[in-house]
């Protein structure tokens, strides 16, 4: 190897950690568990609105990414991000037991439900998704399952699936099924979904795939993984399920300031911003969230959520289930 | 005083360069995987529960053991198909040998679990060959072995190629008084290039035993999976993490044992200052039939990317070109400078593993260890050490992702260099070192110059492990620093297809260009 080539390596070396390692005075960090696709054009808005440049961590729920929740808790006392945006209300609670959290009322918040924010201001929720069944048209023509429970139905052994319950949204699912229907229950359902073949798919976006290709009939999944499928054009219906009993999941998305962080001041501002009720709207439309406030306009396809019965949760104490139940679902798992 | 102090070092060159870069190693792998086990000792119910958790379940050991056979059928699939087309494609006039030695080369420049996805779009049940019972053997353990033996195999050809075109021509023209090319081939070349299949066994084994994505999505239970699962899911415990990594220890200890055995009492002095001869071996009446098997295995490693390249369509490329913005540039950099660094080591860990320098061994199996340790232990572990006030400015820059290429992927470099030194004859270097010249003058003056085709193939290998890394970088990359491999993951899970399938197409079509370059490069200076 020449010396130029030594050369070019070592300035290039140089140049990447002064350019990255540099403290900026404006930027904000953020984590976001919500998908990439859906957070970036709203953290584009902010970088256009108020000049200052986002610098963004993305999560993803297949299996191989750690997710930025376990990375937030890993950075601990010296975080790197000023927020976290969560794509579900449950996880920042593991942050609040931890301390991490720095309480903040937004302006913004003023109109949001009670039941979807933090009275002393630690997590504020909007936008919120909701766990549906997605059911191929093709495979299913008519009399499409209508709730949970028919994952563990003979008629579908051997049809459905549901992503690994480790990780991503349905560990929250499950949790807050052990919440409202307590251990014994919860878990013979969760051992009857294995005795009649549900499938275990590593991710929401596994599940929409199998079912969109005719792998299985129906899947539970998120409404923005629905959302997709339908804009890819896969056959599929989506169905609320559970509408006359234990109703909906519904998880609004979340945003909570990081105690410590770099830049505070900055910080509030991003979460002011993605308060705003333009932003709700704009999820609403660009990947069917579900506004968790009265008022604002949403597509035909999208439903609000005041219009749903939902599964009635404390999601502090689906927090607390969750890391209870670690144990046991390896387990199930068979991890 | 000064002098003395200087006489002495130049004495011990070996010695100080050699804890130079065990210094290195030790900053990027043994701290990084020893910070999990703080956390342990913090937590002694922890502990408890970690160790109880790995002598107790049975499950744990069924999963060890799969996946143990598992990367050993894959390993086998690899070689089995490997070797003979690294010999065809090395040595001889196979009809289009350097496009199909590209053709061949492509698929290791992605990650696993696009693979993977391409073959869903092919065997899937409403791929475009799917089927009940096509569906049914992609989604089993043979269509893991089947999948992981396609994407792996480019190794093993690329390595078998390159030790077979490191041999001295003269050996080979020896062999050819007497013996017709397929002898040739069998009897004097395969033999002699012992070394680097044995690398590439060792390289395939521990990729397919760490591989987490291509299982999962198949849904196959392996053991990575459950190391996985104490840092992925909502249950943190680094410290069991580490605990579920110490049943790797003895499988590094293994693969290393199996490869030093096939090394002892047996000379590889078969490389030559001279290059090759520059007639390549003809094969006569062969030559068509060992072309058109050679081109449908490159088809077969291919199909998953032109089912992706599919998938894109024109829309998803141009699109995939609007979403790359910086991610590209991060990864080229990243892999670029952490390619020369482990060449750099490379040069130093691989002689000094060659000749039997005191201490080599040691930083051997380090790299091994980072290697062979699941990405997660690894990512979580540079996280714990580099996130402080003191080492803040590497860990917010994309510093933190060289030296996490560095650590994961040293073993790649320097095991290419040690298996090129161990095949030359130390003659030359003992020579020079009769007449006074040190450690670092023979290196520098004899080894280097010698050894500068084994050298750019390390750089050149471990660039295009860097550039397709994912597991390692997506843990702690910089806010805004994401690689390329790491945009792709993330837009996976709800980004259109069209457009992860362009952003993929966008990263072979660099590492093809990469290729190129390299082995132009290699071609005319090397």
């Amino acid at each position: 190897m020449n010396s130029n080539v030594v050369r070019t390596l070592a300035i290039g070396a140089a140049a990447l950690v002064l350019e990255m390692g540099c403290q900026r005075r404006n930027e904000v960090v953020v984590y976001t568990s919500v998908d990439q696709v859906v957070a970036e054009p709203i953290l584009d808005g902010f970088e256009k609105q108020f000049g200052v440049r986002v610098r963004a961590v993305f999560d993803t729920e297949e299996t191989k990414s750690t997710g930025v929740l376990n990375r937030l808790i890993a950075e601990g006392g010296r975080p790197q991000a000023d927020v976290f945006w969560s794509g579900d209300p449950v996880r920042p609670f593991l942050l609040v037991n931890r301390g991490f959290v720095e309480a903040y009322r937004s302006p913004n918040a003023h109109d949001i439900p009670p039941s979807f924010k933090a009275a002393n201001g630690e997590w504020s929720g909007f936008a919120a998704r909701a766990r549906v069944l997605i059911v191929n048209k093709n495979l299913v023509p008519s009399d499409p399952p209508k709730s949970i429970r028919d994952l563990i139905h003979v008629r579908w052994k051997d049809k459905a699936a549901i992503a690994n319950p480790l990780f991503g949204t349905t560990t929250m699912h499950v949790a807050a099924l052990f919440a409202v229907w307590g251990d014994e229950k919860t878990r013979a359902f969760l051992n009857a979904l294995r005795a009649n073949g549900v499938r275990v798919a590593s991710s929401n976006g596994e599940v929409k795939r199998l079912v969109s290709g005719g792998e299985v009939a129906f899947g539970l999944t998120d409404t923005d993984d629905a959302d997709e499928a339908l804009k890819e054009g896969a056959p599929i219906q989506v169905v609320y399920p559970d509408q006359d009993e234990l109703g909906t999941l519904l998880m609004p998305t979340t945003v909570l300031l990081m105690k410590g962080d770099p830049h505070p001041d900055l910080g509030k501002k991003l979460i002011d911003y993605l308060l705003t009720r333009d932003v709700e709207r704009g999820l609403a439309e660009s990947a069917a969230h579900l506004p968790v406030r009265a008022g604002i306009p949403t597509p035909a396809d999208v439903r609000a959520a005041t219009s749903l019965r939902f599964m009635d949760v404390d999601y502090g104490k689906v927090g607390a289930e969750l890391e209870r139940i670690q144990p046991w679902l390896r387990e199930w798992v068979g991890l | 005083m000064g002098g003395a102090l200087i006489r002495a070092l130049l004495r011990r060159q070996e010695r100080w360069v050699l804890a130079a870069v065990g210094v290195v190693l030790v900053c990027v792998v043994a701290l990084p995987l020893g910070a999990p086990l703080l956390s342990l000792g913090s937590s002694g119910g922890s502990l408890s529960r970690a160790f109880r958790d790995l002598t107790n379940h049975a499950r744990l050991w069924i999963l060890l053991w799969r996946s143990t056979w598992l990367s050993s059928a894959v390993t086998v699939a690899s070689l089995c198909a490997g070797v003979p087309l690294g010999l065809v494609l090395g040595r001889t006039d196979v009809v289009g040998r350097r496009a199909l030695a590209l053709a061949l080369a492509l698929p290791v420049s992605l990650p696993p679990f696009l693979l993977v996805l391409g073959w869903y779009y092919i065997a899937g049940r409403s791929g475009w060959l799917g089927s009940e019972r096509g569906s049914a053997w992609l989604f089993s353990d043979a269509g893991v072995i089947a999948v992981l033996s396609l994407a792996f195999l480019p190794v093993v050809v690329a390595l078998s190629a390159l030790g077979v075109r490191g041999i001295d021509a003269s050996i080979e023209e020896a062999a050819r008084v007497a013996a017709g090319p397929r002898r040739t081939l069998v009897w004097i070349l395969l033999p002699a290039i012992w070394p680097s299949i044995a690398l590439a066994a060792v390289l395939v084994f521990a990729m397919a035993f760490s591989e987490l994505g291509v299982p999962m999505f198949l849904r196959r239970d392996v053991y990575p999976a459950a190391v996985f699962a104490r840092l992925g899911g909502v249950d943190y415990q680094p410290g069991e993490a580490l605990v579920l990594a110490l049943p790797l220890l003895p499988v590094a200890g293994l693969l290393m044992i199996v490869e030093r055995l096939i090394f002892r009492g047996r000379s590889f002095a078969v490389l030559g200052a001279s290059h090759l001869s520059t007639n390549p071996l003809a094969l006569g009446a062969w030559r068509l039939p060992a072309s058109a098997v050679c081109w449908t295995v490159a088809g077969l490693t291919g199909a998953p990317i032109v089912a992706l390249i599919a998938k894109a369509g024109l829309r998803g490329l141009l699109a995939g070109l609007d979403y790359v913005g910086a991610s590209l540039v991060n990864s080229l950099a990243t892999s670029l400078i952490a390619a020369a660094s482990i060449a750099a080591l490379a040069a130093v860990v691989g002689h000094g593993i060659a000749r039997r320098i005191r201490g080599s061994a040691l930083l051997d199996a380090l790299s091994m260890l980072a290697f062979l340790t699941p990405a997660a232990v690894l990512g979580t572990g540079l996280l714990a050490v580099y996130n402080r006030p003191m080492t803040g400015w590497l860990y917010q820059s994309l510093a933190i992702i060289v030296l996490g290429f560095i650590a994961r992927y040293s073993v790649v470099g320097v095991r290419t260099m040690a298996v090129a030194v161990a095949q030359s004859s130390p003659s030359f270097e003992e020579s020079a070192g009769a007449f006074g010249a040190r450690y670092v003058r023979r290196l520098v003056a004899i080894v280097l110059p010698m050894h500068r085709r084994a050298l750019v193939g390390a750089a050149l290998l471990a660039f295009l492990f860097c550039f397709r890394d994912l597991e390692t970088a997506v843990l702690f990359y910089p806010p805004g620093g994401e690689p390329l491999t790491v945009k792709i993951f993330t837009l996976e899970a709800n980004g259109p297809p069209p457009v992860v399938a362009g952003l993929a197409v966008v990263h072979a079509a660099t590492t093809l260009v990469a290729l190129a370059i390299g082995s132009a490069w290699f071609g005319t200076k090397a």
